[in-house]
């Protein structure tokens, strides 16, 4: 009885256990997840894709005509940018071997890799890899819920990437894009542009859309997608070997081909020969929509599309600010030992090593005791030498206490200090408790004029093109750049480490500052721009490389500095173009000559706005006197 | 030894108990309540509550690829990217929209395998808990989205949005209950559609016939801080007139309201 009992108790455990089991397991299988919580699953996207060209085969393979923009969100300054645009401009050197920009690549011809990368230990996935063939784009999308980097860090072609999974697609943000083109012929995506992609898989086809916003070519987001057929064999042929060289011979250095607006010579061409409106491929984000025709019906002169319209107050810059104002001092590391600063004004650059920091610019000055104490975490020690690209106080308004911060002790006991004169440069004389400043002669002259504090003026000039020094083990060269922004503007190259100081020569913020009252010009601009480009060496698709700070503005390379020289030229090309024929300073305002880049570097207030910049050209090709309207 | 046979069909059991309760419950995702809801007593939640996307509303198309061939008529003899055999480019050669309108073949642009890639709007709606419907303002066309069998009755060639037969899907292990279950939301709705009335994938005469089958995956995208897309990936399969499978992905917008909605006529122009 009792063992039947035991056995009877038993079996209903087993029952008790089993129903238990059951419900745990089916809770664990079927769990419902967390409202708008849980993470999808991942979904494998690895393997070869071949673009299926079943859409926009002709722009994707031979390139649209110019002028056929229809479909796309282009506001005015994009419509005017594409319109100017020559496509001999890519044989110019600099963009020769240009890879393509995110939102472009993923509609590029060729063939495509996509593999996981994940953590060896923990299996976890870290990053999905997507590799075009063409230009070798190598995308990376990061899984691992990293931050994107600040807005001063570089760009890049393919941008910084994080994804998740959502339902059944890959959701990808994409920022720090370079600018480029979106349709081969001409179409501009700014570095401005953001993107959100999206890649679905349905069995062995993949979806990709791409959701690009570019506040500064277009007037609202431009949705495209590109399908994908999955191959089970390597295409073989990954690699796009580029490297430039010279194309056309005898073009003078400030030449880029370009046509001046309302000059292109075929705008007209692309609707003439398929019959269509002259304006609906040109009209903008209409063209996107079912409604077009009573768009097209309602404009009244489709001519005025292909110039800028008339009476219309410059746009303003819809850029990001790149800088934190935020009241900090952050370090970003460029190369080697060399860092900058960004937070009080213009960038700074710090070179540390076995010897004294070497520092270029000090900022505004209203974060000096910051920047020292930056500069401190860097180094142990002392700030030795103080190079100033420029006069302006954005630059030099930390001189005075970042260089009592500092000591030069290469100067006791030297010649200098027994004869250099207390009355013009008091530090010498005290070398232990200041650093050496270095600057060109006319940055000194300035500042002594405007009766800048002792302790800031630079003592340790040059006069002609260069000047030099080893320091921390770098070779860091000086490079006079006459009359480009003002007449005291240094470019300042380490050699080893492979950066370039530029100054307010080259800004990602602005138009260039030609402070003609103080010596700028705008051929020297140019000439200055090319001189940087002189010394620039890309790393590869005519990106990386030899890195260049920017006066303001996020950490940039050779390719931000040809766009931005471009555009100098350009617009002074524009400028001269009306001089010529008879055009007064009113005028030439009037005609709105930078309506293509004021949503990129316009401004209609504070101290350099679209109409000084423009002034400035105008008044520096007339041969530098007062402009007259 | 009894105790370990016992473990082992306690172990059956539970996983079978598992992957039904599994099966059920992500058939109910997408914020619909579980259980009956939608159906009988017993029976799984209905198509319309079980969506796993909300795809209702009025979208607007987004003409940003082939543009000119989809905004505009192109001319007879270009049917460039379309993967199109020799009897395809010869029927495309051929076309005469005078003919069409004589015959009245004018809604030959605006069949299933056609009206998705036509500037149009869209207005998605419930029509009963299985049967999704599609409201196309170019052309005034209806295409109807089966989940299930249709009651309809459809014979081959002799309906412009032939017969759509829709299912939800979303990747799932290929063996049940290995790995992820499957997601709360967004997935793919499927839509195979067969006997449609020969037409034209563009309105240039390049032709689809009656036997082409037509299988698209409707997935709706939120843009982080943006719009709500609609994006239908579709692959023709047509033995009689393209060489390969013809694949498109058109998107759409979601607008607030019903605005620009306006119903037109076929046009074979």
């Amino acid at each position: 009885m009792r063992g039947a009992l035991t056995e009877n108790a038993m079996k209903q455990l087993r029952a008790v256990m089993c129903v238990c089991v059951a419900l745990l397991s089916a809770t664990l299988f079927g769990q419902q997840p967390a409202p708008g919580g849980q993470p999808a699953p991942a979904i494998d996207m690895s393997g070869y894709w071949t673009p299926v060209m079943h859409e926009d085969a002709f722009e994707r393979g031979a390139g649209n005509e110019i002028a056929d923009y229809g479909g796309f969100a282009l506001n005015e300054a994009g419509r005017l940018w594409a319109l100017s645009y020559d496509p001999s401009r890519v044989t110019l050197r600099p963009h020769q071997c240009e890879g393509y920009v995110a939102p472009y690549q993923m509609r590029s011809t060729g063939n495509f890799r996509m593999w996981e990368e994940r953590d060896s230990r923990t299996q976890r996935l870290v990053a999905i890899h997507v590799y075009g063939q063409t230009t070798e784009g190598h995308r990376i999308i990061w899984m691992d819920g990293r931050p994107h980097p600040p807005a001063w860090a570089p760009h890049t072609a393919r941008g910084f990437s994080t994804g998740r999974f959502v339902g059944n697609a890959l959701v990808v943000q994409t920022t720090h894009i370079k600018q480029g083109w979106v349709r081969r012929n001409g179409l501009p995506g700014s570095d401005q542009t953001t993107m959100t992609d999206f890649f679905m898989r349905y069995g062995e086809h993949l979806t990709n859309v791409t959701v690009a916003n570019d506040p500064v070519f277009l007037s609202e987001p431009q949705v495209r997608s590109n399908d994908f057929a999955r191959q089970p064999v390597d295409h073989g042929a990954w690699l796009y070997a580029c490297d430039d060289g010279e194309q056309i011979l005898d073009r003078p250095p400030d030449y880029v081909p370009h046509y001046l607006f309302g000059k292109q010579p075929y705008a007209r061409d692309f609707a003439k020969k398929y019959n269509l409106p002259l304006a609906a491929s040109v009209i903008g984000a209409p063209s996107m929509y079912p409604d077009l025709p009573a768009r097209l019906r309602a404009l009244t002169n489709p001519e005025t599309l292909f110039s800028p319209a008339s009476g219309r107050p410059s746009e303003t810059s819809r850029a990001v600010d790149p800088e934190p104002r935020d009241g900090q001092i952050h370090i970003f590391p460029i190369r080697n030992n060399v860092h900058m600063l960004v937070g009080d004004g213009a960038n700074i650059v710090v070179q540390t090593g076995e010897q004294g920091a070497f520092v270029v610019d000090t900022g505004e000055g209203k974060l000096s005791e910051k920047v020292i104490a930056a500069i401190r975490t860097l180094s142990a020690n002392p700030i030795q030498f103080i190079a100033n690209t420029s006069f302006r106080s954005e630059h030099t308004g930390g001189n005075a206490a970042v260089g009592a911060a500092g000591q030069d002790p290469s100067l006791p006991g030297s010649f200098f200090i027994n004869s250099a004169p207390r009355g013009v440069t008091g530090f010498f004389a005290d070398p232990l408790s200041h650093a050496t400043m270095i600057a060109h002669n006319n940055v000194t002259v300035r500042m002594q004029a405007a009766k800048a504090p002792e302790g800031a003026i630079p003592a340790d000039t040059y006069l002609e093109e260069r000047r030099r020094k080893f320091h921390n083990g770098d070779a860091i060269e000086m490079f006079y750049m006459a009359n480009a922004v003002t007449d005291g503007d240094s470019l300042i190259h380490f050699r080893s480490a492979d950066v370039i100081v530029a100054g307010d020569i080259f800004t990602t913020t602005q138009y260039p500052v030609i402070d003609v009252k103080n010596g700028g010009s705008v051929q020297g601009e140019i000439r200055a721009l090319n001189e940087i480009l002189n010394r620039t060496v890309f790393r590869h698709q005519g990106e990386g490389g030899t890195y260049v700070v920017p006066g303001h503005g996020y950490l940039s390379d050779e390719h931000e500095v040809v766009e931005y020289r471009d555009m100098v030229v350009i617009i002074r090309d524009r400028i001269k173009a009306l001089i010529d024929d008879g055009a007064t300073l009113a005028q030439v305002k009037a005609a709105r000559v930078t309506a293509d880049y004021d949503t990129r570097y316009g401004s209609n207030k504070g101290p350099w706005t679209t109409d000084m910049f423009v002034e400035a050209v105008f008044t520096s090709l007339k041969g530098g006197g007062p402009a007259t309207n | 030894m009894r105790t370990q046979r016992s473990f082992v069909r306690c172990g059956v059991l539970a996983a079978t108990i598992a992957l039904v309760s599994g099966s059920v419950s992500a058939q109910n995702r997408g914020g619909g309540p579980p259980g009956r809801i939608g159906g009988p007593p017993g029976a799984p939640p209905s198509p319309k509550v079980a969506a796993l996307a909300d795809l209702t509303g009025t979208w607007v198309s987004l003409i940003t690829e082939d543009w000119r061939y989809r905004m505009f008529t192109p001319p007879k003899g270009d049917y460039t990217s379309v993967p199109l055999n020799g009897a395809g480019r010869k029927v495309a050669e051929a076309w005469d929209p005078a003919k069409d309108e004589a015959a009245g073949e004018q809604c030959r642009a605006y069949g299933a395998a056609g009206i998705m890639r036509l500037p149009t709007r869209l207005r998605i709606s419930w029509q009963d808990d299985t049967t999704l419907k599609i409201e196309a303002d170019a052309g005034t066309q209806t295409r109807l989205l089966h989940f299930g069998p249709s009651h309809e009755n459809h014979e081959n060639g002799q309906d412009w949005q032939g017969l759509s037969t829709a299912s939800w899907e979303y990747p799932r292990a290929i063996i049940a209950g290995r790995g992820a279950a499957g997601p709360p939301s967004g997935g793919a709705l499927q839509v195979v559609t067969t006997r449609m009335r020969p037409g034209y994938l563009r309105r240039n005469g390049v032709p689809y016939s009656a036997n082409a089958v037509m299988t698209e995956y409707f997935v709706r995208l939120d843009v982080p801080g943006g719009d709500s897309l609609l994006v239908v990936t579709a692959e023709i399969v047509d033995p009689e007139y393209l060489a390969t499978p013809y694949w498109t992905s058109t998107q759409f917008k979601r607008q607030t309201d019903a605005a620009g909605w306006n119903t037109t006529p076929c046009a074979a122009r």
